[in-house]
C-alpha cells in the first residue's frame, strides 16, 4: 500500500526531486506547499498520511506548523526536514509533535521507513 | 534717536545752562518757599539727569536710555520754572509741571534696552503723558493764583475764568488716573524685576527700586492731596519724594560703575586664569565671570567639519539671530574663526566688555579647539567602529542566507538526484540518464553561485591582477553599458583596492537595482597620494547615503582609512558617488 504525502518546502527544486525519489520509492505525492498557510490549508484538505515538512519556512516556523498538522484526530504523521544538520537545531524537534527528523541531503527511501517502522 | 557726538554735548551745556539760569529767578522770587532747598533740587536732579544722559547717549548711541534721561532733566526744569517770578515762566511751567514724571515712567519702563517692549508699557506711557501735556492744560485755563491764597504769584496768561471748584475737581480727577498710572507702572516694573535673569538684575536692581520708590512716593502724594490734607503735609511726602527721583540717574551711574570695575577685574582675572588652566571647562567658568553671566556657553568650531561642538565634542546648534533669550559673539584669532560665546542678550550693554573678554580668550579657545576637535573625532570613531562592527554582522548573516537558499539547495537537490539515479539505473537506465543531466545542471549552478559569493566576500581577480581589470570586469557583467576609465596603472596597498573595489560593485548594484539608468561611468585615478574613484549614472537620483546599510557601510570603510565618501544624488539628475582614498 502507497502511503500518501504532503511536502512542504519553499524551495521549488527541492520539492520537485523529493517528489521524484518518493515516487521511485513507492510513495503517492498528493500535494506540495511552498509555506507554512499553503501546508495547514493543504494538510487539512488533501488528508495525507504523512507530511514531509521543511523547518525554515518563508512565513512561519516549521515545528509550529508541524505541531498544529499533529494534534488533530486521525493526524498525519509529520516528518520535520531541514538542510542543517540536526546538531545545529538542537532538541526543540522533539517538542515539535514530530515523528522525527530526516537531514534533506539524507532523505532516502531507507531514511524515511526506518522512521515510519 | 541718534545724534552725532557733539549735539550730544551741545544738548548737555544747554541743559547745563538751563539749570544754572533758573538759580537767580528761584533765589529772588518773591512768592516761593523754600528757596535754598529749591536751587539745590534744580542743580542736583537736573544735572543729574542731563550730564548722565549725555554720558549714557553717547556710549550707546543706538539706545533710547540717554535721550529720555536728557528729557527728564528738561522735564525737571519745567517743574522748578514756576517759582520765577515770570509770567511766562511761570504760566509755562504750571502747565507742564508734571511732565517729569511721564519721562521719568517712560524712561523706568524703557529701561534698560531703551524700547518700550510691551503694549501695556506704550499704553501706561501714553496716558501719562496725556495726563501731564492735555490734562494739565485745560485747567490752567481756570487757575487763578491769586484766587488760590497766593497774592504774589505772577499772572496766569493761560487764564479764561477763575473756576476754583472745577479746577479743583478736575485735579481729583486727574489725581485718580496719576495713581492708576503710578501703581501700574510698580507692578509692570516688580513683574520685570521677577522676570529677569541674574545679570539683567543686577543691572536694573537699583535704578528699578528707585523707580519703584518715586512711584509710591507719588501715588501717595496724590492720594493725601485728593484727601485734602494739609498743605505742609503735601509738601513734606513731595520732598521725601524727590530723594528717590533724583537718585536714578546716579544709581544709573554707579550699577554702570560696579559692573564695569566687577567686569575690569574679572578681565584681569580671566587672563589670569587662562594662564594657568590646563582642563576644558575652566575656560568657561572664567568667562561667566568675567561678563557676570553665569549663562554663558562655548562653542568651538571644526574646520574640518564645519560645525560647531561643545568642550565634550558633541554637534550643537548656535542660536538664531530670531532667538531674543541668547546672544552669540564670534571669537576669531588672526582672521581664523575659532569658536563663539554664547552669552545672555544683557551681555550686549557693555560691547568693549565683550569684545576685551573675547580677546583675552581667543588662544584659550584656540587650545580647548584642538581638545574639542579630537573629542569629537573620537566620538565619530566610536560611531563609526560600531556601525562597522554591525554591518560586518549583517554581512555574515546574509552570507549564511545566501549559502543556505542558494548553493546549499542545490547540493541538497543534487544528492537526492544522485541517490535517485542510483536506485534507478538499474531498472531504468533511460530514467536514470535523464536524472543525472539534471543534477549535472543543478551542480554547475551550485558551483556559479558559490564563486559568486566568494567574489563578494574577496574578488579572486582583484588579488591577482589589481583594480583596473577588477574594475573592468565588473563593469562588463553589469546588464547595462558601463564606461570605464581605469588608470591607476600601479597596484595601490591591499586595503585600499578592496575598498576602492567594493565602491564600485555596490555603486553599480544600487545603479542596477534604483537607478533606472540608461548607462553609468566609471572613473578611476591617482592623484596627489590619493586614489580617487567615481561611479556615475543618468538614472532618477535621489539617493540617500544615511538610509541604506550598503553606502553607509562603504562610508564607514572609507573613512576607516581616512578617505572621504560622498554621494550626490539631486532627484532627477543622476547619481554620483565619489570616494577618495589615501594610499601613502
Amino acid at each position: 500500500m502507497s502511503k500518501r504525502v504532503l511536502i512542504v518546502d519553499d524551495h521549488a527544486g527541492f520539492r520537485a526531486s523529493a517528489r521524484r525519489l518518493l515516487q521511485c520509492n513507492g510513495y503517492e505525492v498528493v500535494g506540495e506547499a511552498a509555506d507554512g498557510a499553503e501546508a495547514l490549508k493543504l494538510a487539512d484538505e488533501l488528508q495525507p498520511e504523512l507530511v514531509l515538512l521543511d523547518i525554515h519556512l518563508p512565513d512561519a516556523d516549521g515545528r509550529y506548523v508541524g505541531r498544529r498538522i499533529s494534534s488533530g484526530r486521525e493526524a498525519p504523521d509529520v516528518v520535520l526536514i531541514s538542510s542543517r544538520d540536526i546538531a545545529d537545531l538542537g532538541d526543540s524537534i522533539e517538542r515539535a509533535g514530530a515523528l522525527g527528523f530526516i537531514s534533506k541531503a539524507e532523505l532516502s527511501g531507507e531514511s524515511l521507513a526506518a522512521l515510519l517502522t | 534717536m541718534t545724534l552725532s557726538k557733539r549735539a550730544v554735548w551741545a544738548l548737555a551745556v544747554l541743559g547745563f545752562a538751563c539749570g544754572i539760569a533758573l538759580v537767580p529767578g528761584i533765589a529772588t522770587s518773591d512768592f516761593a518757599e523754600d528757596r535754598g532747598l529749591w536751587i539745590a533740587l534744580d542743580l542736583v536732579i537736573g544735572f543729574g539727569f542731563i550730564g548722565t544722559g549725555a554720558f549714557a547717549w553717547r556710549r550707546r548711541p543706538g539706545n533710547r536710555v540717554g535721550a529720555l534721561m536728557m528729557a527728564t532733566g528738561f522735564a525737571w526744569y519745567l517743574s522748578v520754572a514756576p517759582l520765577v517770578d515770570s509770567a511766562f515762566l511761570f504760566t509755562v511751567g504750571q502747565a507742564t509741571s508734571n511732565l517729569f514724571v511721564a519721562t521719568a515712567i517712560h524712561l523706568l519702563l524703557a529701561f534698560p534696552s531703551g524700547r518700550l517692549e510691551q503694549p501695556v508699557d506704550r499704553l501706561v506711557v501714553g496716558v501719562a503723558y496725556l495726563a501731564t501735556t492735555v490734562g494739565a492744560l485745560i485747567p490752567m485755563l481756570f487757575l487763578d493764583p491769586v484766587a488760590l491764597g497766593c497774592a504774589n504769584c505772577p499772572d496766569n496768561l493761560l487764564l479764561v475764568d477763575s473756576n476754583r471748584s472745577f479746577f479743583e475737581s478736575w485735579y481729583d480727577s486727574l489725581g485718580v488716573v496719576g495713581i492708576t498710572v503710578l501703581l501700574s507702572t510698580l507692578a509692570i516694573l516688580v513683574a520685570r524685576w521677577r522676570e529677569a535673569s541674574p545679570p539683567l538684575r543686577r543691572i536694573v536692581g537699583p535704578v528699578f527700586a528707585a523707580g519703584g520708590l518715586l512711584m509710591v512716593g507719588l501715588a501717595g502724594l496724590l492720594a493725601v492731596s485728593i484727601a485734602g490734607a494739609e498743605w505742609q503735609a503735601t509738601k513734606t511726602i513731595f520732598y521725601a519724594t524727590l530723594i528717590p527721583f533724583g537718585l536714578v540717574p546716579y544709581l544709573f551711574l554707579f550699577s554702570l560703575v560696579q559692573a564695569r570695575m566687577l567686569r575690569g577685574g574679572a578681565v584681569g582675572q580671566l587672563v589670569a586664569t587662562i594662564g594657568e588652566t590646563a582642563g576644558s571647562g575652566d575656560i568657561r567658568d572664567a568667562l561667566a565671570v568675567a561678563l557676570n553671566d553665569p549663562s554663558v556657553d562655548l562653542a568651538y568650531w571644526l574646520q574640518a567639519s564645519e560645525k560647531y561642538v561643545d568642550v565634550q565634542g558633541r554637534r550643537i546648534e548656535l542660536p538664531d539671530s530670531e532667538d531674543e533669550t541668547r546672544a552669540v559673539y564670534h571669537v576669531t584669532l588672526d582672521g581664523d574663526r575659532v569658536g563663539a560665546i554664547v552669552h545672555d542678550p544683557t551681555v550686549l550693554e557693555d560691547p568693549d566688555l565683550l569684545e576685551a573678554v573675547g580677546g583675552a580668550a581667543a588662544l584659550a579657545l584656540q587650545r580647548e579647539q584642538l581638545e574639542a576637535a579630537l573629542r569629537a573625532k573620537v566620538g565619530e570613531l566610536e560611531q563609526s567602529r560600531t556601525r562597522m562592527i554591525r554591518f560586518g554582522m549583517a554581512e555574515r548573516r546574509r552570507l549564511e542566507r545566501d549559502l543556505h537558499d542558494g548553493a546549499q539547495q542545490r547540493l541538497v537537490s543534487l544528492a537526492l538526484d544522485l541517490r535517485l539515479a542510483h536506485d534507478m539505473v538499474r531498472r531504468d537506465p533511460a530514467q536514470a540518464e535523464q536524472v543525472l543531466e539534471g543534477a549535472a545542471d543543478e551542480l554547475g549552478q551550485a558551483l556559479e553561485e558559490l564563486r559568486e559569493l566568494a567574489r563578494g566576500i574577496h574578488p579572486a581577480l582583484l588579488s591577482d591582477r589589481g583594480l583596473d581589470p577588477a574594475v573592468e570586469t565588473l563593469a562588463q557583467r553589469a546588464p547595462l553599458p558601463v564606461e570605464v576609465e581605469a588608470k591607476l596603472g600601479d597596484r595601490v596597498p591591499e586595503p585600499v583596492e578592496l575598498a576602492a573595489y567594493f565602491v564600485v560593485s555596490e555603486a553599480l548594484t544600487n545603479v542596477v537595482k534604483y537607478a533606472q539608468a540608461s548607462q553609468a561611468r566609471v572613473r578611476l585615478e591617482r592623484d596627489n597620494g590619493l586614489v580617487l574613484v567615481e561611479v556615475a549614472d543618468d538614472g532618477v537620483g535621489g539617493a540617500e547615503p544615511g538610509r541604506g546599510s550598503g553606502l553607509r557601510g562603504l562610508a564607514d570603510r572609507i573613512a576607516s582609512l581616512g578617505g572621504r565618501f560622498e554621494v550626490v544624488s539631486a532627484p532627477g539628475s543622476g547619481t554620483t558617488v565619489r570616494a577618495s582614498i589615501p594610499c601613502e
